[in-house]
């Protein structure tokens, strides 16, 4: 991105001295950003190509070495594995259920706030809280609110007189139960961009509809739904790409059971490594994560440059 | 009294809303000051109230070292990624260095699960040597808070502070210069929000810590996580070690609810 005042500044000089004035300018920003470059390389390029050359090698922690090259045998197990299977699929459920849901209550609340002035500032600060806290802390203190019998929301629904529920203990349940956990924490990520994009909406189009006699109904769809679209779009990208990593919920929380109920991929992979002790194959599942990762990320990425 | 009605309305589902979000954070601050008896109690009671959980956290279980192991490995590794982000988002924003290509590149590290890197440096540390140690924790986070930092602070070096390094390049300032003393100091308190924000990242951080972690280098969440099983759940006391943990995030967020939304947004949104 060159600047216009650089440009005009280059225009004057004749044309030998302005690619030497160019040439030295894009050295000057090669030798700045080498060391970040550098070390990206180093603790994330690297680390990535060793995972990959892992995943053709029959490596385990009990024998960790690349003597054994062995193909796409990793990967033809991992994906012939019902286990691994299922847990694709039920991540791919957790991902679509909190993107939406999240969306859904994110968008609503967003509206409410975009249309009051009173107390804005304190309901904002308020649903800030859970951005920032612990994913950790998250699950920990839900699992205490969430115990069978100790716990004070099967308390308070016994008040209203409904049965107690098995909030992580049964595999019906479980699953359900992490979804409003991860809205909890997460839901307010939605409301924050989808309110930055709402505040930042002209105000011409909804006072000509106004005029026209359009109701509040119509303006929302033909006017505040078409112009926010890019804002959803990165927006629910970011969201999914971060909940397709979910981790620490389900650690603490269930440890992927009962069962394999909650058995998201990150923690189905980590159990494979470090219990499984399956690096070779652990590495297969993550090349196959790294794709989708990938893929998502560049359609972000386009969505992002259309933004700005 | 439609026109109540719509007045209304949102202030309605907003209290609502509030109250779901506020209700549990309010509930383990009560708990953290009840003992640990009366914390059990169903249906609710107020038994004795004190200090009593904050007190033992620190004298039963090693939670300064927790604390201290976090505050370290995430200032280290703010500190390391900060000026490196810092030339490498002016590199971009100015020089547009590596093209889209590059800047794909950086995007993409930090999109990547940490679940995905972990393999790889347990592999790597196994074979330095850096199993268990602070500096292996520091090199982990700067996976994650280098490329968060490098994509946030581009935003930061664009619009109106290139015209005044322009001004000053007139006036002979070399490139390093116009870097150095014009356009740092101008983005200095976007920079600085922006490593408020790496901090917690690296503070929030579990799986890496989880892993990679041994008894003297364990961070709050891991200590945290471990506490829970090895006491039975003890919910008085890691109520009180939750409402401390909290702390420093909270103390921060007055200082970067400006850069929030760009943060959030990986920059797209201001």
């Amino acid at each position: 991105m060159t600047l216009a005042a650089d440009d005009r500044r280059l225009n004057d000089l004749p044309r030998a001295e302005q690619t030497a004035v160019e040439r030295r300018d894009r050295m000057f920003g090669w030798l700045i950003a080498s060391p970040s470059l550098g070390l990206l390389f180093l603790v994330i390029l690297f680390p990535v190509f060793w995972a990959l050359y892992t995943s053709v090698h029959d490596y385990t922690l009990i024998a960790p070495n690349f003597d054994t090259f062995n193909g796409i045998d990793n990967y033809t197990k991992a994906l012939g594995d019902p286990e691994f299977r299922h847990t694709l699929w039920l991540t791919a459920f957790f991902v679509a259920a909190v993107v939406l849901l999240e969306f859904a209550l994110g968008f609503l609340v967003a509206l409410m706030l975009n249309s009051v002035e009173r107390f804005k500032a304190i309901y904002y600060a308020i649903l800030l809280c859970p951005l920032l806290m612990n994913p950790v802390i998250v699950g920990l203190i839900w699992r205490m609110f969430l115990h069978p019998s100790l716990g004070i929301v099967n308390y308070l629904l016994s008040l209203v007189g409904i049965d107690p529920v098995n909030w992580l203990g049964s595999t019906k349940v479980a699953l359900w139960t992490i979804v409003m956990v991860d809205i909890w924490h997460q839901v307010s990520f939605m409301i924050v961009l989808l309110l930055a994009g709402l505040s930042a909406l002209p105000r011409e189009p909804y006072e000509a509809a106004r005029v026209d006699g359009a109701s509040a109904l119509r303006s929302f769809w033909h006017i505040t739904v078409p112009l926010m679209l890019p804002v959803i779009a990165v927006t629910l990208l970011i969201r999914l790409i971060f909940a397709v990593k979910t981790y620490d919920l389900v650690y603490i929380m269930t440890r992927g059971g009962p069962g394999v109920a909650t058995d998201l991929v990150s923690y189905f992979i980590y159990r494979t490594a470090f219990v499984g002790l399956n690096i070779g194959e652990a590495s297969a599942m993550s090349a196959i994560l790294l794709a989708v990762i990938m893929g998502l990320t560049v359609w972000l990425h386009r969505y992002m440059r259309s933004l700005t | 009294m439609k026109r109540i009605a719509a007045r209304v309305l949102p202030h309605i589902i907003l209290c609502a809303f509030s109250l779901l979000i506020l209700m549990p954070l309010l509930w383990i601050l009560r708990v953290s000051f009840t003992d640990r008896l009366t914390a059990y109690k169903i249906p609710p009671e107020i038994g004795t109230v004190g200090l009593m959980n904050y007190v033992e956290i620190f004298a039963r279980y090693p939670f300064t070292g927790w604390f201290l192991n976090s505050l370290i490995i995430a200032l280290g590794a703010t500190a390391i990624a900060l000026p490196l982000a810092t030339a490498l988002a002016y590199a971009f924003a100015r020089f547009n260095t590596g093209g889209t290509f590059l800047r794909l590149g950086v995007l993409a590290s930090q999109m990547l699960p940490p679940i995905i890197l972990v393999l790889p440096l347990f592999g790597m540390f196994l074979f330095a040597g850096l199993m268990q140690s602070h500096v292996g924790l520091i090199i982990a986070h700067l996976t994650i808070s280098l490329p968060f930092l490098s994509w946030m602070l581009v935003s930061f070096f664009e619009g109106d502070v290139a015209r005044l390094e322009e001004a000053a390049r007139v006036d002979g300032a070399t490139r390093w210069q116009a870097f150095r003393y014009i356009a740092v100091p101008v983005a200095a308190p976007g920079i600085l929000a922006a490593g408020l924000l790496g901090f917690i990242l690296s503070w929030n951080e579990f799986l890496f810590a989880l892993v990679l972690s041994g008894p003297s280098s364990q961070t709050l969440p891991v200590g945290l996580a471990a506490l829970e099983t090895h006491a039975g759940v003890e919910i008085a006391p890691l109520a009180a070690a939750t409402v401390v943990s909290l702390v420093p995030v909270f103390a921060l967020l007055p200082f970067l609810r400006k850069h929030l939304i760009k943060g959030l947004s990986l920059g797209a949104l201001k």
